[in-house]
Formats: structure tokens, C-alpha cells, sequence
């Protein structure tokens, strides 16, 4: 069954969310990621931080709750089983560190029919929540297989 | 915070340095739970196969992870990363060793950054796949 079109443009709910030390130590063993700024607090500081650096995609643990609620939305008519991811795009201000208190809104900017499957397009601009300051884009490209109906 | 590589020292057709990685499965897991997302098809082998893949298969995420960290370590700084635009177009099982890398594609002098067309590749079966292509990333250079 086709998505629901009629959903473009929607904003789904603000997520707020603070970079957390032992989330991102968890992260940077799961990736392998040997690099001391990702571990170490005084790494950082020397390599000019003000805390520990959280790695480039790191942001990916808060995706789970803005995508997730696109995903999940009764009235867009998506099959999670049918769901691969297609494309992902970041585009950086600085990266994110430990303490960082960010907050993002989630927007199905785009759904698109090619084929048999259907595209969705997920953004989110992410900011500081202290100062309003972005601190990076996400674009997220989700394909629902087999819905387009061509 | 800047970047290590000097814009003055990179050339278009310049390539990275390619890492390579071991996906085993327990760092897959890991990743699951570091993430969050814990789709079944990338912890349980007769899920994914019911619904049609060939077994276990690793996160696109954990994919790029590797691809950002290769840029990361040859720009000695994050901040250096100014974008980066994927798409995921192969899998990747377990115990399957991926490489990543990039090429210079263009240079801007006056903002002295650089775009880079970047992979994800793996050899099965004597076949190239590329879990990642046609993708770019930004940088921004000493």
C-alpha cells in the first residue's frame, strides 16, 4: 500500500537531548574508534575542545527518536519490515561534544514513488539548546520496498 | 582545531588512506545497543534470512561509522569534516573485512576545502561490492 503523500512537510515532536559520557564511551567501542579525543576528556581539552568529542556519527543514537517517529506514525502507513536504509547525509558546524544539550525537529521533507518502492526523506536540524546556535543537518533517506506500486 | 592536511598539499586525484576492518558480530551487537537500534535483522540470523537477506547483516550506520573515522584519521581532527552524503548500497555480513577510502574530486582555493568521493568496498566471492558509493564528503583543509 502507497504512503500517505498527504504527510509532506509534517514536523513531528522536538526532541531534547544531552550528550552523555557513558553513552558516547559505549558508541566509540561499538565503532572502534581509537582515537584519545573520543575517549579521553583530557585528550580532548589538549586538541582544543571543551570536552569529550563525540564521533562524526554519533548523532545517529538520537535518530532512533526523530526518524523513530516518523516511522511510527499510524496515519503515513509504513511497514518497518519493508524498511532499508538508503541514504544518509550530515552537514556539520562543529562536532558535538560531552555536556552538548541539543535539540532537534524532525520533518518528512520528502516521499517520492521510483520503481516498485517508495523514498522517504527525513531532516532534522539539530541546535544548541542554550544558545539556539545549529550545530548540524541530518538528511536521512528511508526505502520502503515494494509500496510504490509500479 | 584544524585540520593536519594542508589545502597546499592535496591535489584532485589525491587518494586516502584506505582502513580496513574486521566486521565481527559481538561489535555489531555493540553497536545495536550503543545505538539503539536494534533491528532484528541485524542480530538474528533466521530473521534476516526470512526476510530474504543472505544472514546477519551490519547496520548501514556502522558502515559509515568506519567511512568517517578513515576521514577523520587522515584529517587529525573532526572539525575538519565539514559534510558528509552516503548512500548505502550493498550489505555487509559478519566476518567480512571492509575497506574504506576517498579521492579528491574537487578543491576550492579560497575556502581551502575539498570534496571527496568516498567509498565502503569489500571483496566476496572474487566480486567488488561497495556497501557505499556515489557518495561525497566536505572537508575542510589547513
Amino acid at each position: 500500500m502507497a504512503l500517505n503523500t498527504a504527510l509532506i512537510g509534517k514536523t513531528y515532536g522536538e526532541i531534547d537531548y544531552v550528550v552523555d559520557r557513558d553513552a558516547v564511551n559505549r558508541f566509540v567501542d561499538a565503532i572502534g574508534e581509537q582515537d584519545p579525543i573520543y575517549r579521553d576528556p583530557e585528550a580532548a581539552k589538549a586538541a582544543g575542545y571543551a570536552e569529550q568529542v563525540a564521533p562524526p556519527t554519533f548523532i545517529t543514537v538520537i535518530q532512533i527518536q526523530t526518524s523513530g517517529q516518523v516511522v511510527l506514525d499510524q496515519e503515513l502507513g509504513l511497514d518497518y519490515s519493508r524498511v532499508v536504509h538508503g541514504e544518509q547525509a550530515y552537514h556539520y558546524e562543529r562536532p558535538l561534544v560531552v555536556g552538548d544539550h541539543l535539540r532537534a525537529t524532525p520533518r518528512l521533507a520528502d516521499i517520492v514513488a521510483k520503481k516498485s518502492n517508495e523514498f522517504l526523506t527525513i531532516t532534522s536540524e539539530v541546535h544548541d539548546a542554550a544558545t539556539g546556535e545549529l550545530l548540524l543537518t541530518t538528511r536521512s533517506t528511508l526505502i520502503s520496498r515494494g509500496t510504490g506500486g509500479a | 582545531m584544524a585540520a593536519k592536511v594542508s589545502f597546499d598539499d592535496v591535489k584532485i586525484g589525491d587518494e586516502i588512506p584506505v582502513m580496513s576492518k574486521l566486521v565481527k558480530r559481538e561489535e555489531v551487537k555493540a553497536y545495536a545497543d550503543a545505538s539503539g537500534d536494534q533491528n532484528p535483522i541485524h542480530q538474528d540470523e533466521n530473521f534476516a534470512k526470512m526476510v530474504g537477506l543472505p544472514g546477519i547483516i551490519a547496520h548501514g550506520m556502522f558502515t559509515m561509522a568506519h567511512l568517517t573515522s578513515t576521514l577523520t584519521s587522515w584529517l587529525g581532527d573532526p572539525a575538519a569534516l565539514k559534510g558528509v552524503d552516503v548512500q548505502f548500497r550493498a550489505v555487509v555480513e559478519m566476518d567480512e573485512t571492509i575497506e574504506a577510502g576517498g579521492t579528491v574530486a574537487e578543491l576550492d582555493p579560497d575556502a581551502r576545502t575539498a570534496k571527496l568521493d568516498v567509498w565502503v568496498r569489500l571483496e566476496r566471492g572474487g566480486v567488488t561490492q561497495y556497501p557505499i558509493k556515489n557518495s561525497t564528503a566536505e572537508v575542510q583543509l589547513g
